[in-house]
Order: structure tokens, then C-alpha cells, then sequence
């Protein structure tokens, strides 16, 4: 068997694969599990194995830090890959709890649905670590084919299949997009493999008449670029491939919608950070200024349209994809900053907004456990018949709008900076500018359970498993906001990874 | 050391979790809990300001700093000096006091609202404490949510309304505050806010490659501030939320929140700014201008109201305007501090303004508590509705004349030597604005002494409505007197305060040679 050009052992290799095994074993015990036991109740405890499999995984991971090594050739065990799986563990723990009670009533197909979150998370794993098109393309699509099976689970409900086939049509087509510039780049340059990509672009590059570094392979570099991240945006949810985002969350099942909202974003982001700071290096100016001034312009209409539209929502589950939308907007300064701590930012943003918005889920789906509306009028005096779900929601939405001392106040912070630090102050000031719009419409919620009087004093009861999923979440947004340090050390050692030297 | 500050911040937020684990059926408990904590931090407060009188008003003293977030420098960083220690005070007292009144008019949500007020007290003391921008935005914004809410569910008619244009409008000025800060950190090295005033001081204005970025950043920090003074044009939010908050919630309102912005001003932005602070002051006379027209707009449109408490709120516009004033006279200074009568005026600009700050805190919240009680009584604001109250209720009427003199600026009561000193201040540098704004005080006896005195106490009283108005409750009398005492007392023996801030001032006009 081939290693690559490594010197790692097989058992070395599994140990270092060991997460994503894990995963697909506990995903495979769970489809197992699902055939063999007898009785409906027994297949309640799959929740519990999906759970045991993806905190198995997290210390997996953590038994892995320190490692720096690419594998098998096409993937990389290092800080940056290993904190993205840890960001994803932590998000699918939270996915699976809030999922309990919702699919066990609303589906009769509960091991399918807890093993496809485990192969989700284990696409989203491989994407954070790998350096090779061909790897990420499968990954990629792979994810792509289990978020749509998830989104159109119940089969009898016309608007989660609905909202499965939408989402289906516009991903395969985007998917065949990006494909097809993935392909260019091996055209142009005889590899696959970022690095190599890197060294031939690199290679490619004179200086001019006028002293300024060109490429003669750039006018070929551009539209592969484009088609290229054409891919990314539509997984973050990116203005302008972003049009199944608020379908697909409103007619999926809420905890899908709720894992939508954030893994496939993490797995997005990871894989356009890893790509353009490792595949296109910044000292060679690819297209005429360079890649980060085209994602400079996505940002900005990402985060103002995203607000703008999540103004006019009467629909929670859609309030929150248009809010999902702007969110990748803020995250995409990051990016664009092309540093350090930028990259930092993103991480640390991604951590925040995936706490933050699966708590704010967890509640919708207790409240729709319940009561079965998603409606934002239905929410009137929540506050009184939860007092605890309401509170909850209030400070989710406070950090989602980066009101201290909360996670989503550090990871703008951390955004901000360093969008400041590059100079880049038109942006951050039109970060902020929405930040401040997008509490107008959380406010809509806000005003909804405080300051409506409710309709009905009934009192709305919490499952365990989501109740420690509300805990969990709510405990990390006040962790992350006001002691940010540990998280943060770990998170610039990742961040290092492509800025080291 | 005993970390005393750290000690005062979090008292309230323990008493606010102490709260929380109280059942909401025993309301008794969870207002003697809320008001054994605020009157705690008083002694506290008490405390520190002997402390620091007695270590040295110039300096920062009982300074705590541990490292928070290291990979960003940012460092909680708390410390209290002569111009800090009196504020904290005037928030502790005016906690307690808010807190005891509401426990005699507040029916509904007891518990809410008493863990919110402490949460509010919380973060009024970080902004007060914190040396640490970071820090200090983090207190700015903690103390907004849970005003959001005292005003949104427990205040008057269109509360909603009042309640969304508060936070919205804080919230604008702030945001653009942040960028500022990570602009000084990124030019600076440093959170700290004396370390940054240390670098101007000693080393090169901020930004001073860039010029633009400089105003820009200075705009930043002092929209953030005025838009919460509030200086006028910034100050349309005010009317709606004070109008509508409930009694205590105004107090505090105009008591404390206001005095907020006053003290940014005072503590990051004069100084990390101070070339551009006074090329607006001078060359090009913004803040003046803002300034005397907080004044006389503010105090013109006082006399154009019926709504009692709308005009108490407008007044707080014309007020904090000799709070701009101040500093903007001192501003106008910089440069020419090497001469001691220049040094001199700027000194009782500022410690005019700062003054001020409290006294307006004290004076204002009497009013604010004194238009409550009429209206638990009257169920009503409207001045056109009352006249020859003086009779029915006397000892009311005792306690709103000296609460009003002291408002108008009475030679014997606090609020005369705000103004002295602020007018001392600006008729040195800018004598225009000092003569513009005189017509305020001017103004300002007419609406309290005719719209206030003669529409409410003097002339016929109408039996029929009036006749069987009570005089004030013995609580509604534990809550003023300790004001009114105040009031009082700074009339006629200011130097206890004023050397406070004496020292603070110089040590920061020092710094600005």
C-alpha cells in the first residue's frame, strides 16, 4: 500500500485517521442496530450510540493534537484540521440531542437519520483535513448527498420533499460547476494536490515592464477561480448562490434545518480557507488585484442582503436562514483578511455562531415540539409560559447580534480586528453597520415573547436530551464571551497552520 | 490588597443571582435582598471614595489588572481616582434609592425587575471602574439590555417605541466606538486607556500618519459619548425613553446613563483626542455649537411643554449641555496650558462639568421621583390639569422648590456651582458661547419657576378634583431627603467634591501640555 511520501506506519495512519473511523464505524453500528432490534422502544437508545460515537471521536481528536503530518497523501493531520473537527463533534452533539423527541415523533425512520448525521460529520471532518481536489470534490459531494436526504427525511411532508428537491437541483448543478473548475486547475497545472498547485502557479509568474509580478497563466486562472468558488458559496450559503438556503431550512425537519445552519458552513469555511491560503498563495496576484477583492464584494452583499431580506420574515425557521445568510457575510471578513488572525476569527466565529445558533434551534424545536408552529406570532408571551426558553433565546439572539459578554461579541471582535489590521476599515464599518440591523429583526422574536401577551397559559415542557442541549449551548456562549482565552490559544495554533514561518 | 472595586462590581450581580434562586411569589424577600445589596454597595462606594481622597485623587488607586484575553492584550483592568469615585458613589446611592421606591410602586414582576436593576447597577460600575477599553465597551453595552427592559416592560403607554429607539440609537454610536478601539489598539499596542493616554501624552498624537483616520476615529469616540450625554442633535432618543420609563428606571436614566457619556468624554476621548477635540472647539466650533444649542434649544422646548415629565426630560438636555460646555472650553485650551491662568480655566471647565455630573445626577432624579409621585397619585402629567396644589399638598410643595431652585442653579444649592465653574471655564476661551448660553439659565428659571411652581402650586385649587390628594408617603420622604440633604449640603460646602475632581482634572490637563 502506498503511504505517500511518508514515513508513518499503518498504525500509525489509523491512529491518525482514527476520528473519521470511528465515525463511519459508529454510523454502520447504528444502520446494524436499526435492523436488528426488534422493538420500536429499543431503537429510543440510538440517539444515546450516535452521541457515545461522536464524543468517542472528540477525544480521538483531542488524543491527536500536536500531530502536523499530511496522510495517505491527499489528507492533513494538523491543528487547523483537528479544530475543525472539534468544532463539528461539538455542533453534531448538539444536533443530535436537539433531535430526540422531534424525529421520534415525526418519523418512524430513526436509525437512518441518526447514522446520516454521523456521515455528514464525517464528510465535514475529511474536508476540514484535506488537501487534494479530488479528495475534497467526494467529500464535498458527499456531504452535499447526505444534507439532501436529511432536508426531504419526512417522506410524507410535501414541504420538507419539496424543499429536498430544490435544494437537490440547485446543489448537483453547482456541484457539476465547480467540478468542472476543479478540473481546469488540473488542466493548468498537472496536479491535484494544493501544494503542487501552489509551486506551478508560483512558477508561472515574471515580473513586467513595469516591475509588477505577473502570471501568464491568469487570464486561465480566473474563470477556474470563479467556478471554483461558486462551489464554496453555495455550501456557506454565499449572496448570490444562497436562493436554497431560506426553502430548504423552512421545509426541512428542525433539527435538520438547525444542523444545516451551521456544519455545512464549517466545512465551507474550512475548505475555502485551506484553498486559497494553501492553494493560491497571496504573493502571487492570480487575477489582476486578487482573490480576496472578489470575496471582499461577496462579503458585503452576503451580510447587507442577508439582513435586509430577514427584516421582512414572519417565519422563524426562514428569519434564521436569511440571518444564516448574513452570518456567512461576517465570516467571510475573515477571509478576506488572508491572516493569522483572521483565520482565528473565522475558527473562533464559527465556534460562537454554532453554539449560539443551535441554541437558538434547540428552542424552536421545543417550542415546536409543543406547539407545532414555527410562526413567529405563535411565540407571544413565551416568556411566561417558558420563562427558561425565553431567556435562553434572548441571549442567542444577543449573541448572534455581538452584544457582550457574549460568544458572538469575542468572535466579531476577533473579525473586526482583524479586517482593521489589513486596513480593510470600509468593510468592518459595513460589519458593524449591520450587526446593528440585524438586532432589528431579532428584536421581532424578542418583542414576541416578552411584550405580546401569550394566547394560551399552557406551559411548554422540555425534554431532557434537549434540555442539556440548551444547557451545553447556553453555558458555551457565556464561556466563549467571557473567558475566551483557552479556546482562543487553541484556535491560533490552528490558525498557524498556514502562516507558520 | 482587599480588591475593593472588584469587590463593588460584582456585589450587585451576586445580589442579582440571589434573586434569581428566590421564589417569585415571596416578593418581600426579593426587595429586601435587592435593597440590602444596593445599600451595601453604598458603604462600598463610601468606602472607595475616602480611599482614593485619602491615597491621592490624581492617581488611579485600589487598581486591579489580570490578564483576560492575553492573545489580544486585553486585560481586566479596573482602577477609581478622583473623578470616578464620586460617580461610583452617586450610582450606588441612586440604586438604592430607585430600588427602595420601587419596592413601594412596583407591582408587577417583582423579580424581574429587581434582578434586571441590579445587572444595571453592574454595568453603570464597570464603565465607571474599567481602565481597559475592551472592558469598558463590555460594561457599556451590559448596562443597555437590561435598561431595554425596565423600559419596555414596565414603562408608560409607548414603551415599545421609546424602549427600541434607546438600544438602537446607543447601539449605533457604540458599534463605530468598537472600530475606534481596535484602531488605537492596532496604532498603540495597548488597551489600557492611561497607557494610551500615556502614548499621546508622551509620545505622538493617535493616527498622526493619517489625519482623516484620526478625525474619523475621534468622531467615533465622541458620537458614541454625545449620542448618550445626549448633546443635541443626537438627543431625540431622551424625551420618549425618560417619558415612558417607569419612575426609577428615569432616575437612573437621567441620573446615571447620561453621566456615562459625560465621563467617556471626560476620561478616553479629551484626552486620547485632544488636537482634535480642539480644533472643533475652536477652528471649526462644532461642539460649542452643539453645546449651546443643548442649552437654549433644550431649554426653550422645556417651556413648551405640558407633560411634566417630558419637560423634567427635556431639562436634562439643556443640563448636560453645560456638561459639553465645560469640556469644550477646556478643550479650546490645549496648547496654552503652560500659563497658569489658562491652565486655570481649563481646570474649572472640566471640574464645572464634572460637577455638574453629579449634581444634575442628584437634582434630576429628585425631579424624576417627584413627578412619580404626583402621578401614582394624579394619573396624570398634564400641568394644564393641576393649580393651588400648594395647599393641598405642602410638604410636597417644599420639597419640588428646593429640588426645582437647585435645578435653576440657586446661589446655596448644588447646582449654582456647576454652572459658576463651567462659565468661568468657557468665558476665558470661548466667551461667545459662555454669553449665548446664559439666556439658558435664564430660560431655565422661567419654565421651573412659571411652568412648573405656578401651573401646579399657585393659583385657584379645584376642590372637587384635588380635594383629596394625599401629601407624601413617609417611604416617598426617605427617598428624597437623602437627596434633598445633598442638595444642600454641596450648596453650601462644595470642596469636598470639587477637590475630588480637582485633582483628577489637573492631573489630565497636566498631561495634555
Amino acid at each position: 500500500m502506498d503511504f505517500g511520501d511518508t514515513t508513518l506506519t499503518l498504525g500509525q495512519t489509523i491512529g491518525l485517521l482514527s476520528p473519521e473511523i470511528l465515525l463511519l464505524f459508529a454510523g454502520l453500528l447504528i444502520l446494524a442496530l436499526d435492523a436488528i432490534l426488534p422493538q420500536e422502544e429499543e431503537r429510543d437508545w440510538l440517539p444515546q450510540v450516535a452521541l457515545l460515537g461522536l464524543v468517542v471521536a472528540l477525544v480521538a481528536t483531542f488524543l491527536l493534537w500536536g500531530w502536523n503530518t499530511p496522510v495517505l497523501a491527499v489528507l492533513s493531520c494538523d491543528p487547523f484540521a483537528l479544530m475543525v473537527k472539534v468544532i463539528v463533534l461539538v455542533a453534531m452533539g448538539l444536533v443530535v440531542l436537539s433531535s430526540d423527541v422531534y424525529i421520534r415523533v415525526n418519523s418512524r425512520y430513526q436509525g437512518e437519520f441518526y447514522a446520516m448525521l454521523l456521515f455528514a460529520t464525517l464528510t465535514i471532518c475529511l474536508l476540514g483535513a484535506t488537501t487534494n481536489l479530488i479528495m475534497l470534490f467526494l467529500a464535498f459531494d458527499f456531504l452535499s448527498i447526505v444534507s439532501y436526504i436529511l432536508t426531504g427525511y419526512l417522506r410524507d411532508d410535501t414541504r420538507s420533499t419539496e424543499a429536498a428537491i430544490k435544494y437537490f437541483l440547485y446543489g448537483a448543478t453547482i456541484s457539476a460547476v465547480m467540478l468542472y473548475g476543479l478540473s481546469w486547475f488540473y488542466g493548468l497545472t498537472g496536479s491535484t494536490d494544493l501544494s503542487s498547485i501552489a509551486a506551478v502557479l508560483k512558477g508561472a509568474g515574471y515580473i513586467d515592464g513595469d516591475g509588477v509580478v505577473r502570471n501568464m497563466l491568469q487570464p486561465v486562472v480566473l474563470p477556474a477561480l470563479v467556478m471554483m468558488a461558486a462551489g464554496f458559496a453555495f455550501k456557506i450559503g454565499a449572496v448570490p448562490f444562497h436562493q436554497w438556503a431560506p426553502d430548504a431550512y423552512e421545509g426541512a425537519p428542525t433539527p435538520v434545518t438547525a444542523f444545516l445552519s451551521v456544519c455545512p458552513k464549517v466545512a465551507g469555511f474550512a475548505v475555502i480557507l485551506r484553498v486559497l491560503l494553501t492553494g493560491l498563495p497571496l504573493d502571487l496576484r492570480v487575477l489582476s488585484m486578487d482573490w480576496r477583492t472578489l470575496l471582499m464584494a461577496i462579503s458585503v452583499l452576503t451580510m447587507t442582503f442577508g439582513n435586509l431580506v430577514a427584516l421582512w420574515q414572519q417565519n422563524i425557521k426562514r428569519l434564521l436562514a436569511y440571518s444564516s445568510i448574513a452570518q456567512a457575510g461576517y465570516i467571510l471578513i475573515g477571509v478576506v483578511s488572508a491572516s493569522e488572525r483572521g483565520t482565528t476569527a473565522v475558527l473562533l466565529y464559527l465556534a460562537a455562531y454554532a453554539l449560539t445558533n443551535l441554541g437558538a434551534f434547540a428552542v424552536i424545536i421545543a417550542f415546536s415540539n409543543k406547539t407545532g408552529s414555527d410562526d413567529i406570532e405563535d411565540y407571544a408571551g413565551l416568556s411566561q409560559r417558558a420563562p427558561g426558553l425565553a431567556l435562553i433565546m434572548i441571549i442567542c439572539l444577543l449573541s448572534l447580534g455581538g452584544i457582550p459578554p457574549t460568544a458572538g461579541f469575542v468572535g466579531k471582535l476577533w473579525l473586526f480586528s482583524a479586517a482593521i489590521e489589513k486596513g480593510l476599515i470600509q468593510l468592518a464599518a459595513i460589519g458593524v453597520i449591520n450587526s446593528v440591523i440585524s438586532l432589528a429583526y431579532y428584536w421581532k422574536i424578542m418583542r414576541a415573547m416578552y411584550f405580546t401577551p401569550a394566547q394560551t397559559d399552557e406551559h411548554i415542557s422540555t425534554s431532557p436530551a434537549l434540555a442539556v442541549a440548551l444547557g451545553v449551548a447556553v453555558v458555551g456562549v457565556f464561556v466563549v464571551g467571557l473567558f475566551p482565552a483557552p479556546l482562543l490559544g487553541l484556535l491560533q495554533t490552528a490558525a498557524q497552520t498556514f502562516f507558520a514561518g | 490588597m482587599f480588591p475593593i472595586l472588584s469587590v463593588t462590581l460584582f456585589a450587585p450581580l451576586l445580589g442579582a443571582i440571589l434573586i434569581m434562586v428566590i421564589p417569585r411569589e415571596d416578593e418581600k424577600t426579593i426587595q429586601r435582598v435587592g435593597i440590602a445589596f444596593a445599600f451595601l454597595t453604598i458603604l462600598l462606594t463610601a468606602f472607595i471614595w475616602v480611599g482614593v481622597a485619602q491615597e491621592g485623587a490624581d492617581v488611579m488607586q485600589f487598581q486591579e489588572q489580570y490578564p483576560w484575553i492575553p492573545a489580544f492584550n486585553v486585560t481586566y483592568h479596573l482602577g477609581a481616582d478622583g473623578l470616578s469615585a464620586p460617580l461610583l458613589f452617586l450610582t450606588a446611592l441612586l440604586t438604592t434609592l430607585s430600588l427602595f421606591y420601587s419596592a413601594y410602586t412596583i407591582k408587577d414582576r417583582v423579580k424581574e425587575y429587581f434582578f434586571l436593576f441590579l445587572l444595571l447597577q453592574m454595568g453603570m460600575f464597570g464603565v465607571f471602574m474599567a481602565l481597559d477599553l475592551v472592558l469598558f465597551y463590555v460594561f457599556w453595552e451590559i448596562g443597555l439590555v437590561p435598561m431595554f427592559l425596565l423600559i419596555g416592560v414596565w414603562g408608560g403607554k409607548r414603551r415599545l417605541y421609546a424602549a427600541i429607539k434607546f438600544f438602537l440609537f446607543t447601539l449605533v454610536g457604540s458599534v463605530f466606538m468598537l472600530l475606534a478601539i481596535i484602531g488605537v489598539y492596532f496604532q498603540t499596542g495597548t488597551f489600557s486607556i492611561p497607557e494610551v493616554a500615556e502614548f499621546v501624552a508622551t509620545q505622538q498624537p493617535l493616527f498622526a500618519a493619517v489625519p482623516g483616520i484620526a478625525t474619523a476615529a475621534f468622531w467615533a469616540f465622541f458620537i458614541a459619548f454625545a449620542i448618550k450625554v445626549p448633546s443635541f442633535p443626537f438627543h431625540t432618543w431622551l424625551p420618549d425613553a425618560h417619558t415612558e420609563a417607569p419612575t426609577a428606571g428615569s432616575v437612573i436614566l437621567a441620573g446615571i446613563l447620561l453621566k456615562l457619556g459625560a465621563y467617556g468624554l471626560i476620561r478616553i476621548t479629551l484626552p486620547f483626542f485632544p488636537d482634535q477635540f480642539n480644533y472643533f472647539s475652536t477652528t471649526v466650533p462644532i461642539i460649542p455649537i452643539m453645546a449651546v444649542m443643548s442649552i437654549v434649544y433644550g431649554a426653550l422646548v422645556c417651556m413648551a411643554q405640558w407633560d411634566l415629565k417630558r419637560l423634567i426630560a427635556y431639562s436634562s438636555v439643556a443640563h448636560m449641555g453645560y456638561v459639553t460646555l465645560g469640556l469644550a472650553a477646556a478643550a479650546a485650551g490645549v496648547g496654552m496650558f503652560g500659563e497658569d491662568i489658562y491652565l486655570n480655566a481649563a481646570a474649572s471647565g472640566i471640574n464645572g462639568a464634572a460637577f455638574q455630573m453629579f449634581a444634575h445626577g442628584i437634582i434630576t432624579g429628585g425631579l424624576f421621583f417627584l413627578v412619580g409621585i404626583i402621578y401614582e397619585r394624579a394619573h396624570t402629567r398634564d400641568l394644564k390639569a393641576f393649580g393651588g396644589l400648594g395647599s393641598q399638598v405642602p410638604y410636597y410643595y417644599g420639597v419640588m422648590l428646593v429640588t426645582g431652585f437647585a435645578s435653576l442653579g440657586l446661589p446655596g444649592l448644588a447646582g449654582f456651582w456647576s454652572e459658576f465653574f463651567v462659565f468661568r471655564g468657557t468665558v476665558r476661551f470661548i466667551p461667545v458661547a459662555a454669553f449665548i448660553s446664559v439666556l439658558g439659565v435664564v430660560f431655565t428659571a422661567a419654565y421651573i419657576l412659571w411652568k412648573i411652581v405656578q401651573y401646579v402650586f399657585l393659583g385657584e385649587l379645584d376642590k372637587e378634583k384635588w380635594g383629596t390628594l394625599t401629601d407624601m408617603e413617609w417611604w416617598e420622604k426617605v427617598t428624597m431627603w437623602p437627596l434633598i440633604v445633598t442638595m444642600l449640603f454641596l450648596g453650601f460646602y462644595p470642596t469636598p467634591l470639587l477637590d475630588m475632581f480637582n485633582a483628577a482634572t489637573t492631573a489630565l490637563l497636566n498631561n495634555l501640555r
